[in-house]
């Protein structure tokens, strides 16, 4: 029996999760399957660097330059998929075009504010770029829980050279803020207003 | 330097090498994965861009059910291994659903329609198993976002993300025959003898009016990305 303590909801009847159990033995789960590793990171709001997160990603290879992540708010059975986020090389960065550059980080839902449904629009999402960004006890948090030394990793990883040629000034949004706006549009191929009965019997 | 075409010529980047595939074992075998592990269904089936009904996509959702009135889908262009990560859905009960404010209301699609005419499937399970789920999932919500445009070739995960809608019985949410052909073909199923045996399937008491925007409306909606002053703690970057 499934229930959550964040998301609104009966449990789960019986009868699906045997359904369940069935399904998931014969079916091709091709793309979960490729889905091999587990990592760790804070991300703020596009326009609020006072909005920190902790963010599980479930990340795949698409092939050597380009990762796609599932971002969850925890690394439990009962953990919330929360956005989104692709990872690509220096070089697969480099070719796209400026405009979108500046797009880049991730899209995520805003767990945070005690939502307990996905409302609104994805938001786009920043990693840190600097010491000093990071809410320390969000820091000491994780260390906690996954007993792990951010101190002993940063000299672990002294070795690695990092972008070749430094952060791209595009990237981040150049420094200010992004947030995502609703535009109603026509649908190209949309009826028309008119209205249809929607009783079913 | 990368080159501009990888896997099968669907996404950007040079493609992986042995190491890289033996990291990525050892990877697996070490950490623990357990949100993964709870996705239980895969479905298949068609999505509609909200801004142009025109294009429409076959979509492979992995579907993980929370509780009995709430699920969360990663949604895939295909089920093969390779297959690109596309978007996210979320799926709630007609009960959470009119417990929404009108605002949110709009952004969510009904499934009623696309699971009675046979277009949802659950490849490689057998209609009766599927049965108590598909009940349940023709009387509920979707609000699905759209990050990955492959329908019109992107190489990589670009723009804004798209709302999207589902197939409804009215004209222009209909699929196109060609796309439900090949889709019924690799499967080597027949959506209309499937709709036939789930004539008994029913939908919500009403199916919101407030879902399902384009068909009171005639409009989609586009989301912008803009600039706006960035609450900061240190500069950036």
């Amino acid at each position: 029996m499934a229930t959550h303590p964040l998301v609104p909801g009966e449990p789960t009847k019986t009868s699906t999760t045997m359904l369940e159990t069935a399904t998931a033995a014969v079916q091709k789960f091709g793309p979960i399957n490729a889905i091999h590793q587990h990592l760790c990171a804070f991300h703020f709001y596009g326009n609020d660097m006072t909005r920190q997160v902790e963010a599980h990603h479930f990340c795949g290879h698409q092939n050597e330059e380009m990762r796609q992540c599932l971002i969850y708010d925890s690394p439990e059975a009962d953990a919330r998929l929360i956005g989104i986020e692709y990872i690509v090389s220096e070089n697969l960065f480099m070719t796209l075009p400026d405009a979108e550059k500046r797009l880049w980080h991730s899209h995520e839902y805003e767990v945070d504010r005690g939502d307990n449904l996905p409302l609104g629009l994805p938001q786009i999402m920043m990693a840190l770029t600097r010491d000093g960004q990071l809410y320390s006890h969000l820091a000491s948090d994780v260390e906690k829980k996954y007993n792990v030394n951010f101190e002993k990793e940063r000299e672990n990883r002294a070795y690695m050279k990092g972008l070749e040629h430094g952060i791209h000034p595009l990237a981040n949004a150049e420094g200010k803020g992004l947030r995502t706006e609703l535009r109603e549009v026509d649908c190209n191929g949309g009826a028309g207003a008119h209205s249809t009965p929607r009783v079913f019997v | 330097m990368a080159s501009t075409v990888g896997r099968e010529g669907k996404t950007a980047g040079e493609g992986m090498t042995m190491k890289e595939h033996v990291i990525e074992k050892g990877a697996e075998m070490m950490q623990s994965m357990k949100p993964i592990k709870q996705f239980s269904q895969h479905v298949c089936t068609f999505a509609l861009y909200s801004q142009d009904m025109n294009r429409q996509i076959e979509t492979h959702h992995f579907v993980h059910r929370l509780n009995e009135d709430f699920c969360q889908c990663a949604v895939y262009d295909t089920d093969n291994r390779d297959g690109r990560l596309i978007g996210v859905e979320y799926i709630i009960s007609d009960r959470i659903f009119e417990a929404l404010p009108l605002e949110e209301q709009k952004l969510w699609h009904s499934h009623f329609f696309e699971i009675k005419s046979g277009l949802w499937v659950n490849p490689r399970v057998p209609e009766a198993v599927a049965k108590p789920e598909l009940d349940k999932l023709a009387k509920t919500y979707g609000k699905f976002w759209c990050t990955w445009q492959t329908d019109r070739g992107d190489l990589l995960p670009i723009g804004e993300p798209s709302l999207m809608t589902s197939p409804l019985g009215e004209v222009a949410g209909n699929v196109k025959a060609p796309l439900l052909q090949q889709r019924d073909e690799k499967y080597g199923i027949s959506s209309t003898k499937i709709s036939d045996s789930r004539v008994d399937i029913t939908g919500p008491a009403l199916i919101n009016p407030n879902a399902d925007y384009w068909i009171k409306h005639g409009k989609g909606f586009a989301i912008d990305i803009v600039t706006a002053e960035m609450k900061k703690i240190t500069p950036l970057p």
